[in-house]
């Protein structure tokens, strides 16, 4: 149960406070017909927040703080997503954050123990290499979906949490060096790389392209924090190498780029705007009119243009609700991304974690608001917990997941008695 | 704990790099929100006023004005239809939307203007002493760069919107001032610059041509003069008097006017030579063809042709106006103009202003002294009378076009007043069938910018 009972109520009010204001904001200026499709979406929101507050209390963490920020924005994203257009409660929206609500324990559950997840690495390899099969036998070389009937599957987005767990688990391979000719070599420094290249040929192949730089991010971020590994002695010179190393192979694969990835790189969306410019020039001219507070929410016109409520729902959002809030919405997933800043990890394989989630998290929201606003290429990836689609959301949670699991790790319990001080210094250490 | 800052230390990197992106697209979109709203289908559009306060387009309610009310300046100022790019308004709409990402877009009440410099009484009179002509006519205060009048025939009422767009007389809808058209003799002008520059006042003055009426050149081709019986023999005064073309003919072929320095000379002017691409100058937005000739050898017909402003030479009658600035102020720098005052935003707030800019040194101040008193003794001698109580230098031109089926009567000036520095050009297309003259334009302009 949780230690501070008068923190945990006192921000449970909170969350409550937020989404009673946007229900607010919704009857006083919302599109809607009839005043129950906001008492329903109320009764909606209201009620999932209480039962998250209550089934929290039988999870024993530390900290509930990312659970709290991600009911708030789970939430805020029901609201959202169910104005786009006219007020009703989008019901699939609200089974999917349901079940990125449910994804999040499962995650925490699963990435608590350190030690059980290190034994278990190997499942996280074989899922990985599971999920590029079907990638590569069932969507197609121009494609990321599944169609199984009325759901579509993306299976790349499961990809994200195994490989950010792939990532972390390696760090303590750092330990074991072979030494092959003259060089220390570590096999799982190798097998990950391999398996890195491997994923992003497979996006390439897929062309989808908004996913590779969050594998790269990932990669990059369990990249650095294992040679900076204690014991791995890389030097800030090796350091410094490796990422201008990393630099010119990024120019230089921009240079010789794809005709269709150079046409997005230099797209002028104003020339074409009723051809490839369209979505990033309707999203802009949504913004511009929805000025800092926005024109009501479901008073938008974004919501008639294609992939409104995932790719460029940053925009959509910023019609309806003005770039104040959805600044403010955005804040709140950097919040929870970079709550490890203010609560640190208990150990660095939690750590390690919780950067890949963040490197994840950042990465996806840079890719899907900056580009959808022209400052980037458009690839067309979600915004974490906000966008619409069941594999992301799902994805994010179970993400989420792992930021809680640093924040109230399980540690082993050592089968042979151990004084209290050297437990201390080994979990400092870890 | 060393260890797990590290961890914080890569999430505060990849956090600031977002934060910043972020801090980078608020900017963005800050600074570009107008022109975004002025992408979409839905527009607010304000007023463009003249220097009095006259209503030169309506964003809000084009109705409430008689017809013809803006068809003096209606290829000019233009309007949001989309028929015109190349106005005041098409090129500066952002600005004169109604709407600011603060305020929204505003349909009552918005204040986002246009003041422009233009004079739209003075406008109306030039435009109706045209009376059925064609033509164009600009003046511009040649100290500030305020542009005054600028009307261009055939002209649209855009009021009356673009139903009949098919029966519109060819040139209705561009303001021909932008656009080159042959010069005639004001390209003498020029010519007697780039002599200048060359050779000096002096041994420009010592040098004299004769002229029976025609000039075989070096290669046997025939320049032919408008006076068939010959001007004799001339100076430089003479010459630009008299327009001769012989003396410019045997001008371009002397030995002390090497072609690579008339090129120099000329490029410095703004001409694109032998085909290079052109250039336009910038007037608010508004885009103004720069001039253009062939200039192979100086013992060629098309060159020579070229100097004294036939052939493929074109120059557009504003720039021909700025070159009158460099004159009139001797200091060898066109005065650019500007059409635009000042900008208010959707609150009434100025948000942009014009100030007067030069262009860089065209040519020496020597050599404007010179050229502004040969213009002046030419005003004294010939336009004293049909351009009366104005101290004027002026060289006027006659244009061959249409294969020299038709003749376009120009007239290139200044005013020497430092109390009305006025520089001008008009052009009356096909003057043979004209009931007006361009002396009677210009004394028409002066009288109304001078009331």
């Amino acid at each position: 149960m949780c230690a501070n009972p008068l923190a945990y109520a006192f921000s449970c009010f909170f969350v409550l406070i937020a989404h009673g204001a946007m229900l607010l904001n919704v009857y006083i200026n919302g599109n809607y017909s009839d005043v129950s499709d906001v008492a329903f979406l109320a009764a909606a929101v209201i009620s999932l927040d209480l039962i998250y507050f209550i089934i929290s209390l039988f999870f024993r963490q530390k900290s509930y703080t990312v659970d709290l920020l991600l009911i708030l924005i789970l939430n805020m994203s029901v609201i959202f997503q169910s104005c786009f257009g006219g007020v009703s409660l989008s019901v699939k929206h609200y089974i999917t954050c349901i079940t990125a609500l449910a994804a999040c324990k499962a995650g925490y559950l699963i990435c608590r123990n350190y030690k059980w997840l290190q034994d278990k690495k190997l499942y996280a390899y074989v899922g990985i290499c599971i999920l590029m099969l079907v990638i590569l036998t069932l969507t197609g070389s121009r494609s990321m979906w599944i169609e199984l009937g009325s759901i579509t599957i993306q299976p790349s987005e499961f990809i994200k949490p195994l490989f950010v767990i792939a990532c972390a688990t390696s760090v303590i391979q750092q330990q074991k060096k072979q030494k092959v000719l003259i060089f220390n070599v570590v096999y799982e420094n190798l097998a990950l790389f391999g398996l890195t290249a491997a994923i992003c040929l497979l996006q390439w192949w897929c062309r989808d392209l908004g996913s590779l730089p969050t594998f790269i991010g990932i990669y990059s971020c369990g990249f650095m924090l294992r040679i900076c590994y204690p014991k791995a002695k890389f030097s800030k010179k090796k350091l410094i190498a490796a990422g201008i190393l990393l630099i010119i192979i990024a120019l230089i694969g921009i240079k010789f780029a794809p005709e269709y990835v150079q046409q997005r790189l230099h797209a002028d969306i104003w020339s074409d705007q009723n051809g490839e410019g369209y979505q990033q020039s309707q999203a802009l001219i949504a913004i511009a009119n929805g000025g800092w507070f926005g024109v009501g929410p479901g008073k938008g016109e974004l919501c008639n243009v294609f992939a409104y409520e995932s790719d460029i729902v940053f925009a959509t959002i910023c019609e309806e609700w003005g770039l104040l809030y959805a600044l403010m919405m955005i804040f709140v997933i950097l919040i929870l991304v970079a709550l490890p800043l203010i609560n640190p990890p208990r150990s660095y394989f939690h750590g390690t974690l919780s950067a890949g989630v963040c490197a994840a998290f950042t990465v996806q929201m840079a890719l899907n608001i900056f580009g959808s606003c022209n400052l980037i290429p458009f690839t067309g990836v979600t915004i974490p917990f906000i966008s619409a689609g069941g594999s992301s959301l799902m994805v994010s949670g179970f993400m989420a997941g792992m930021i809680i699991a640093g924040q109230s790790p399980a540690f082993p319990i050592s089968e042979k008695p151990r004084n209290q001080n050297t437990a201390s210094a080994r979990r400092a250490s870890i | 704990m060393k260890s797990i800052r590290r961890c914080q230390h890569i999430i505060s990197l990849f956090a600031v790099l977002f934060i910043i992106g972020m801090a980078v697209l608020v900017f963005k979109i800050q600074r570009e929100s107008a022109f975004y709203m002025m992408n979409s289908d839905n527009h607010e559009l304000g007023i463009v006023y003249d220097r009095n306060g006259d209503v030169l387009f309506d964003g809000s309610d084009t109705n409430a004005y008689p017809d013809n009310y803006f068809i003096d300046v209606g290829n000019l100022i233009g309007d949001d239809k989309g028929q015109m790019t190349n106005t005041l308004v098409a090129q500066n709409i952002d600005k004169l939307n109604n709407y600011s990402f603060s305020s929204g877009l505003i349909s009552e009440g918005g204040k986002a203007a246009i003041y422009t410099t233009l004079d739209h009484e003075a406008n109306r009179a030039v435009y109706n002493a045209y009376g059925s002509q064609k033509g164009c006519a600009v003046a511009y205060n040649y100290k500030t760069g305020e542009i005054l009048i600028c009307t261009s025939l055939p002209s649209i009422d855009v009021t009356n919107g673009y139903a009949n767009i098919d029966s519109f007389e060819s040139g209705t809808l561009i303001s021909k001032t932008l656009y080159g058209t042959v010069p005639g003799s004001t390209q003498k002008v020029s010519t007697v610059i780039a002599a200048l520059e060359i050779m000096g006042a002096d041994k420009l003055y010592s040098k004299a041509f004769t002229c029976s009426g025609k000039y075989t050149n070096k290669t046997g081709d025939i320049i032919d003069c408008h006076n068939v019986y010959g001007h004799g023999t001339q100076n430089i005064q003479q010459a630009v008097e008299n327009s001769c073309n012989p003396f410019f003919a045997q001008l371009i072929e002397d030995s002390d006017m090497p072609l690579n320095k008339v090129k120099n000379v000329y490029e410095k002017l703004g001409y694109s030579l032998n085909g290079a691409d052109p250039t336009y100058i910038d007037i608010d937005g508004i885009q103004c063809e720069t001039a253009s000739t062939t200039l192979n050898d100086p013992y060629e017909f098309q060159t020579q042709w070229g100097c004294i402003g036939q052939g493929d030479t074109l120059v557009s009658p504003i720039q021909l106006m700025m070159w009158q600035s460099a004159i009139a102020n001797e200091n060898g720098k066109m005065t650019m103009p500007h059409l635009i005052n000042y900008i208010t935003d959707v609150n009434g707030k100025v948000v942009q202003t014009d100030e007067t800019t030069y262009s860089k040194q065209l040519f020496s101040q020597d050599s404007a002294s010179a050229i502004k008193q040969i213009l002046l003794t030419n005003g004294a001698d010939q336009y004293t009378y049909s351009i009366s109580g104005y101290t004027v230098g002026v060289k006027s031109g006659t244009a061959q076009v249409d294969d020299n089926n038709t003749e376009n009567s120009l007239l290139v000036g200044f005013v020497d007043d430092q109390n009305f520095p006025i520089a001008f050009c008009i052009l009356i297309e096909d003057k043979s069938s004209s009931l007006v003259t361009t002396e009677q334009i210009t004394k028409i302009m002066l009288d109304s910018l001078y009331q």
